[in-house]
């Protein structure tokens, strides 16, 4: 094992200065100290940062791209849906054992590897989510529901996340237990209005659709249709960036080697935060009660991954695609406009639907279903992405330590609310036009990216004891070919990013 | 406090969860402009049998029947229960347009896939019972033996939190503003 000692340079912990200390050698960056790893909770409790993951992953692709192609192609097509989430589900093992072996982000693992990586994901970051088109499928359900224009709602959601978040204390715990409600709400929800309208049948032709493995229609081949399937396969569950976030989660819920990493605090409490340490640690991999540990805390990833996020996502569009179908068998005007593209005038149609075929209530609660799908996602992309910068501002841009990490969250935090409102009241919320079809490519291109990055950061990074095997090795490495693959396919045949 | 007080106090979060959907329902409907009646009525027609089964679930747990925030059970139990909630509902939702309580078309069917469905239920059950119980409980527990023993059973993730919390303050040192 490449671990060596020396002797220790760590400023942050004066205890540890001038002695002689096992550290782990990773990539051309400072050394990791060895520390103890905690003991790994009981994974009887169902809760875990991967709830975090599921309200960013459940969300448009879910509850409309995919039922849209549902329609279009017939429920066969699930099987792709099947082929992506599962692979997010392996990536999502591999992105916590990086994470959970030395309590380091994976943009720290990337930059570990080769800097300029790291400031690949930097940048893309800042133009992929700065834009607030994201809250207006959530807002606009809300419009219908309430009557208020969604523009005001979005703004309002805007300011109201900056302050909620500035006050707290520890974010990270609030926001667990916020998603955590409300995405048991939504699960419980969901599966209520699918028990009222959807039907045996339905639901049947939907599961079965799942194994339909090599089922692709030539219609799916066309420039039309090919890189909506690209896109909606990348999207099915999280996206984009969404994966890499996950990894500060896990720091900050204090998985793993995350319990030597102090957490992010809200701006009112920025000044208690604890110093940062200036890289993550790593544990004794020869030490058998050390390896039993780890053991405990693969188990109880395994379990959030599985259950949690495969199974919530899965049953979530499972649901929406049993609507879908009802919603279009009682009024085949439904059928149409989903197929068609218009969001909204879809949406605003499957609901009429639920009203006039189940009880009364199904086409308001269908929309508050859509709202609240919106909320989640951006309460969790907004965290999400001011931690993700904060973190790479932090420990690689010069001078930065100067802020504490929690302030270095709050300017991201409210320098993307700011610009969003501005934006919002001013200009295009999805980006200007002309390079919507750039953010499109820079995002999928980020999950092929990432893929790579975690195959060299787990083999080359960690003791060869916590390596991932030859099976999850392949599995990342078809993932990386499947991303990059289509993505660039979909380029040079049709001429486009993903859609 | 005598033996079913105390168990209706340990099952109110359960409760709780099993309501929501009816009550929520409701009240939007009533929101959105809909005939009060039938909102109310359909909300109670679910909002009802899923307080009961709720409750009844927290009263299992109570006893000691089934361990606290394991899923199978939890499966078990609603792939029962679900389906009956739903059948009750769609009883009364034909009672309040009908004017007769009437079967939905293909019981069986019915029941079968509202089983399937059931699932989804169960995880999102269980995970609001623990986040909403584990304020509850631990309120009740000077004068609530079942909460008692529900937290007793959540020693061992007790245990294992304080040992990572113990972990986390070494080598660390308050920030000097």
């Amino acid at each position: 094992m490449d671990v060596t000692s020396k002797t220790s340079e760590v400023p942050d912990e004066p205890a540890a200065a001038a002695v002689t200390e096992k550290v782990w050698k990773a990539g051309r960056l400072e050394p990791m100290p060895i520390r103890k790893l905690p003991d790994a909770p009981p994974s009887i409790h169902i809760l875990g940062p991967t709830v975090f993951l599921v309200a960013l992953g459940v969300g448009m692709g879910e509850s409309y791209m995919w039922p849209r192609l549902v329609l279009v192609f017939g429920p066969d097509i699930r099987w792709l849906f099947m082929v992506g989430v599962t692979l997010q589900a392996f990536v999502l093992l591999e992105m916590a054992r990086y994470a959970m072996a030395t309590g380091e982000s994976i943009f720290f693992g990337a930059a570990r590897i080769f800097k300029p990586l790291m400031w690949f994901f930097y940048v893309a970051a800042i133009l992929i989510y700065m834009w607030p088109g994201h809250l207006s499928a959530g807002a606009a359900a809300f419009e219908e529901v309430t009557g208020i224009p969604w523009q005001i709602t979005a703004c309002v959601a805007l300011v109201f996340v900056g302050v909620l978040f500035s006050l707290l204390s520890v974010i990270y715990n609030f926001l667990e237990k916020l998603l955590g409600l409300l995405i048991g709400f939504l699960v419980v929800g969901t599966s209520v209005i699918a028990a009222i309208v959807g039907s045996w049948d339905d639901l049947a032709r939907t599961v079965s659709g799942m194994f339909a493995v090599g089922f692709f229609p030539q219609e799916a081949m066309t420039a039309a249709w090919f890189p909506v399937v690209v896109g909606s396969i990348a999207f099915a569950g999280p996206s984009g960036m969404q994966q890499m976030w996950y990894t500060l989660q896990l720091r900050d819920s204090g998985a793993g080697m995350g319990a030597h990493i102090p957490k992010i605090r809200g701006l009112r409490s920025a000044g208690e935060a604890e110093s940062m340490p200036s890289r993550g640690f790593m544990f004794d991999t020869e030490d058998p009660a050390e390896m039993a540990k780890w053991k405990g805390w693969r188990k109880w990833v395994t379990f959030d991954a599985l259950l949690l996020f495969w199974g919530i996502t899965m049953l979530v569009t499972i649901s929406f695609t049993v609507l879908a179908m009802s919603a279009a068998r009682t009024n085949p005007n439904v059928a149409s406009l989903i197929e068609g593209g218009d969001r909204e005038a879809a949406l605003k149609a499957m609901s009429d639907a639920f009203a006039s075929a189940g009880s009364p209530i199904l086409g308001t609660l269908f929309f508050a279903f859509i709202a609240l799908i919106g909320l989640n996602a951006t309460l969790g992309l907004f965290d999400s992405f001011s931690r993700g910068q904060a973190d790479m501002t932090y420990y690689f841009v010069p001078g930065a330590k100067r802020f504490s990490m929690s302030r270095l969250y709050a300017g991201f935090l409210w320098g993307v609310i700011v610009f969003g409102i501005l934006i919002l009241l001013f200009g295009p919320a999805d980006g200007p036009a002309g390079i919507l079809d750039t953010l499109a490519f820079l995002s999928t291109f980020a999950m092929g990216a990432y893929c790579i990055v975690l195959l060299l950061v787990n083999n080359k990074l960690l003791p060869k004891k916590i390596r991932p095997g030859p099976v999850r090795n392949a599995i990342i490495g078809f993932g990386a070919v499947f991303y990059l693959g289509m993505l660039f396919y979909c380029l040079f045949r049709f001429g486009v990013a993903v859609g | 406090m005598s033996e079913l007080k105390q168990l209706a106090e340990f099952c109110a979060p359960a409760a709780t969860v099993g309501v929501a959907a009816g009550v929520v329902a409701g009240i939007l409907g009533s929101i959105a402009g809909q005939p009060f009646g039938t909102a109310v009525v359909t909300g109670l027609g679910l909002g009802v049998p899923l307080l009961l089964f709720g409750a009844g679930y927290a009263a299992l747990m109570a006893f000691g029947k089934v361990p606290a925030g394991v899923f199978a059970p939890a499966a078990v139990y609603w792939v029962i229960a679900f389906p009956l909630a739903l059948m009750a509902h769609a009883i009364v939702t034909e009672w309040a347009i009908a004017g007769s309580p009437g079967l939905p078309p293909e019981p069986w069917k019915f029941l079968a896939f509202r089983a399937l469905i059931s699932m989804g239920f169960a995880i999102g059950f269980l995970w609001m019972h623990e986040q909403l119980g584990r304020h509850w409980w631990p309120r009740i527990l000077p004068h609530n033996r079942y909460a008692r023993r529900t937290v007793e059973q959540y020693a061992h993730l007790a245990a294992a939190l304080e040992a990572r919390k113990a972990a986390t303050g070494r080598g660390r040192k308050k920030r000097v503003a």
